[in-house]
């Protein structure tokens, strides 16, 4: 595979961007290393890389402080590094419009997945929300006008709030949703720290859509939210 | 057997409180009132009982001053009403049974009639004066009892006032000291398994990976060097410790200062080959009597910190001369960014980075925040002091520390002397 995609990491550790740098570079990525948020930056609107890494505790500016920038003027992907523990400010990275984390210390592989499932979502052409009839991801096919749901080519009845969470699961595929956007985009602003809500409705969706007790589809990510991944077979 | 051993403290509990309650009963019963009316004529017709036996022997004087004593006793014990009760009975029984004639209350004599009146006074007012005595000091008593209850009481509530705090306090600390110490194993960590993952990746042949001879020795030098960087911090941790517990063992003997910073200053070379090294060294320094392997730990510690804060190509000096007449005194100094003098005693607390937990600017790699707070325990073990000034010309960091010379008395060559000595 020789996708160019360009990746710019941004930790204060060198050890771990020369690790980065080499592991990336090997399997064909173009890298770049920052060793700050403001360094970050600065090369973010140099270099305008695909997708940026970063870690979350750096001097001067820290990952949620580039996060915050980057999303004023771009919606490049971001992948945040953290460490366990840092629950809140990885929720708070998210919040601020990170797309995905791997936790501190993670084997190559986790994060290169998350890697490859970042661009692949980026890559995905923009669509018109308002004018779109249909939604095709994994096993779900989504009629938007007649409001009809088919898993693995069966269908499925869903209540209206049902419904509206699995299309914006859908629309959202791969990516780390806090319970605070959930809440916020499917109850609005009022409800954000309502998490019960959103247990009963994840509850009462996976009965219906998943073919197993342990869950395939909706992905539970501890203290942070839910992660929905549409062809769990890939 | 067990059993038996369970339940005796309870026994004994049972009879004590048995004991307690018994004595409990017996003053309550004779701290009634009527108690006291009640023995005031029982003593009066007891003492009565026991002068007419005697009689013959005694005048009327002494009878008095027999009552008058009964009285008082009865004043001090039950208060002014029952003392008066016994007065007046004391009074008739003398009367009736002492001054003449006998066995009648009339009295012949005026003289007479004088001591018996005298005695009905003095009996009431002997016995009003001490029952009032004793009222005061038992209000007094009471009053004292609730001061101390109060004090106790405010007492118990600042204790657990600040016991409460203590705790929180030091629940804070543990946090943010677990915090720093897992944040300083964690990140070696993760740069060894993405390296050697990306290494794993490669050797069991997973496309895509495109592993060239540099890069693999490169993710090796990672896996080496954070392996090394571990193995720092945890030595650090167990030196702190070991400082900490007090136990630190210093092997002093005499010993010549500038050696001592040459054995620091080849170990740091591979650190301060980039930078420019002066040495300043007084002449003719007295020898010092010191840990040489601990204080040239110290020197280490402070070139090695030099080194990683200020720019390739800066200087660092390192100065030792004599101050005052039992002191030496050494410094490290660099050109680096400085430390602001808030942080200045700060550093040398143990995980504390003034670049990472401070406020200075900038992009070199942090240590593992022990090494200044190790480099005090031994200074201080040595009875000397550690601080921070600023650099030369204002500008960089000078640490600074001092050790006394020692006694000149004292001869090494027969053995080491060792010292348990507490650091902290």
């Amino acid at each position: 595979m020789t996708d160019r995609s360009k990746i710019l990491v941004v930790d204060d550790e060198p050890q771990l961007t020369r690790v980065l740098r080499t592991g990336l570079t090997s399997r064909g990525y173009d890298v770049r290393a920052a060793a700050d948020g403001q360094a970050g930056f600065e090369a973010f609107n140099d270099w305008h890389p695909d997708l940026v890494i970063t870690d979350l505790a750096m001097p001067n500016v820290d990952g949620l402080e580039l996060c915050r920038r980057l999303r004023a003027v771009s919606q490049v992907p971001i992948i945040v590094l953290s460490a366990k523990g840092e629950e809140k400010t990885k929720v708070e990275a998210l919040d601020l419009g990170a797309d995905d984390f791997v936790t501190k210390p993670f084997g190559i592989d986790e994060l290169l997945a998350r890697v490859r499932a970042s661009l692949r979502r980026a890559k995905t052409p923009p669509v018109n929300e308002a004018t779109q009839t249909s939604l095709d991801s994994g096993d779900f096919h989504v009629d938007l006008e007649s409001r009809e749901i088919t898993v693995r080519g069966k269908p499925i009845h869903l209540t209206p709030k049902e419904f509206d969470l699995l299309v914006y699961f859908i629309r959202h595929s791969g990516k780390v949703l806090t319970h605070r956007t959930l809440l916020a985009a499917l109850w609005g602003g009022n409800y954000v720290e309502q998490n019960e809500y959103l247990r009963v409705f994840v509850g009462n969706l996976r009965k219906k859509i998943e073919p197993d007790a342990a869950p395939r589809y909706i992905l539970t990510e501890p203290w942070i939210g839910y992660r929905f991944e549409p062809d769990p077979a890939t | 057997m067990n059993l038996a051993l369970a339940t005796l403290p309870d026994l004994f509990y049972s009879i004590a409180s048995k004991s307690t309650y018994n004595t409990h009963m017996r003053r309550s019963v004779l701290d009634q009132r009527w108690a006291g009316y009640a023995v005031g004529a029982l003593s009066v017709v007891a003492l009565t009982l026991l002068l007419k036996i005697v009689g013959s022997h005694v005048n009327a004087a002494t009878v008095s001053l027999a009552l008058l004593l009964n009285v008082l006793f009865i004043a001090t014990r039950w208060g002014s009403l029952p003392a008066l009760l016994t007065s007046i009975l004391a009074m008739l029984c003398f009367n009736f049974f002492f001054l003449p004639p006998f066995g009648t209350f009339t009295i012949a004599a005026t003289d007479n009639w004088i001591a018996l009146l005298a005695f009905l006074v003095t009996a009431v007012t002997a016995g009003q004066l001490s029952a009032s005595a004793r009222r005061r000091a038992e209000e007094a008593e009471t009053g004292r009892r609730e001061i101390e209850r109060l004090y106790a009481e405010l007492r118990d509530a600042f204790e657990r006032a600040s016991h409460a705090e203590a705790l929180r306090q030091s629940e804070k600390l543990k946090s943010a000291l677990l915090d720093a110490v897992t944040h300083d194993l964690r990140t070696p960590l993760t740069s060894i398994k993405a390296s050697i993952t990306t290494l794993l990746d490669e050797a069991r042949d997973e496309p895509p990976v495109a592993l060239d001879r540099d890069s693999r020795v490169e993710m090796m030098e990672v896996i080496d060097e954070e392996s090394d960087r571990l193995n720092r911090f945890i030595n650090g941790l167990i030196e702190l410790a070991r400082i900490e517990a007090g136990e630190l063992q210093l092997r002093r003997r005499w010993g010549a200062v500038d050696e001592i910073i040459s054995t620091a200053l080849s170990r740091a070379e591979p650190i301060t080959r980039n930078h420019r090294v002066e040495l300043e060294v007084e002449k003719e320094l007295p020898g010092v009597r010191v840990d040489e392997r601990a204080v040239s730990e110290v020197v280490y510690t402070l070139v090695d910190n030099a080194a990683k804060y200020s720019a390739k190509g800066s200087t660092i000096r390192i100065t030792a001369r004599r101050a005052g007449e039992e002191m030496i005194e050494m410094g490290v100094a660099d050109e680096g960014p400085g430390i602001p003098s808030g942080l200045r005693e700060r550093v040398f607390d143990k995980f504390f980075r003034a670049t990472r937990d401070g406020d200075v600017t900038t992009h070199k790699p942090t240590g593992t925040g022990m090494g200044l707070a190790i480099a005090k325990g031994i200074v201080e073990a040595h009875e000397g002091r550690i601080w921070i000034e600023s650099g030369y010309d204002g500008k960089g960091t000078r640490v600074l520390f001092t050790l006394p010379i020692g006694d000149e008395d004292v001869i090494d060559d027969i053995h080491y002397s060792e010292a348990k000595v507490s650091a902290q």
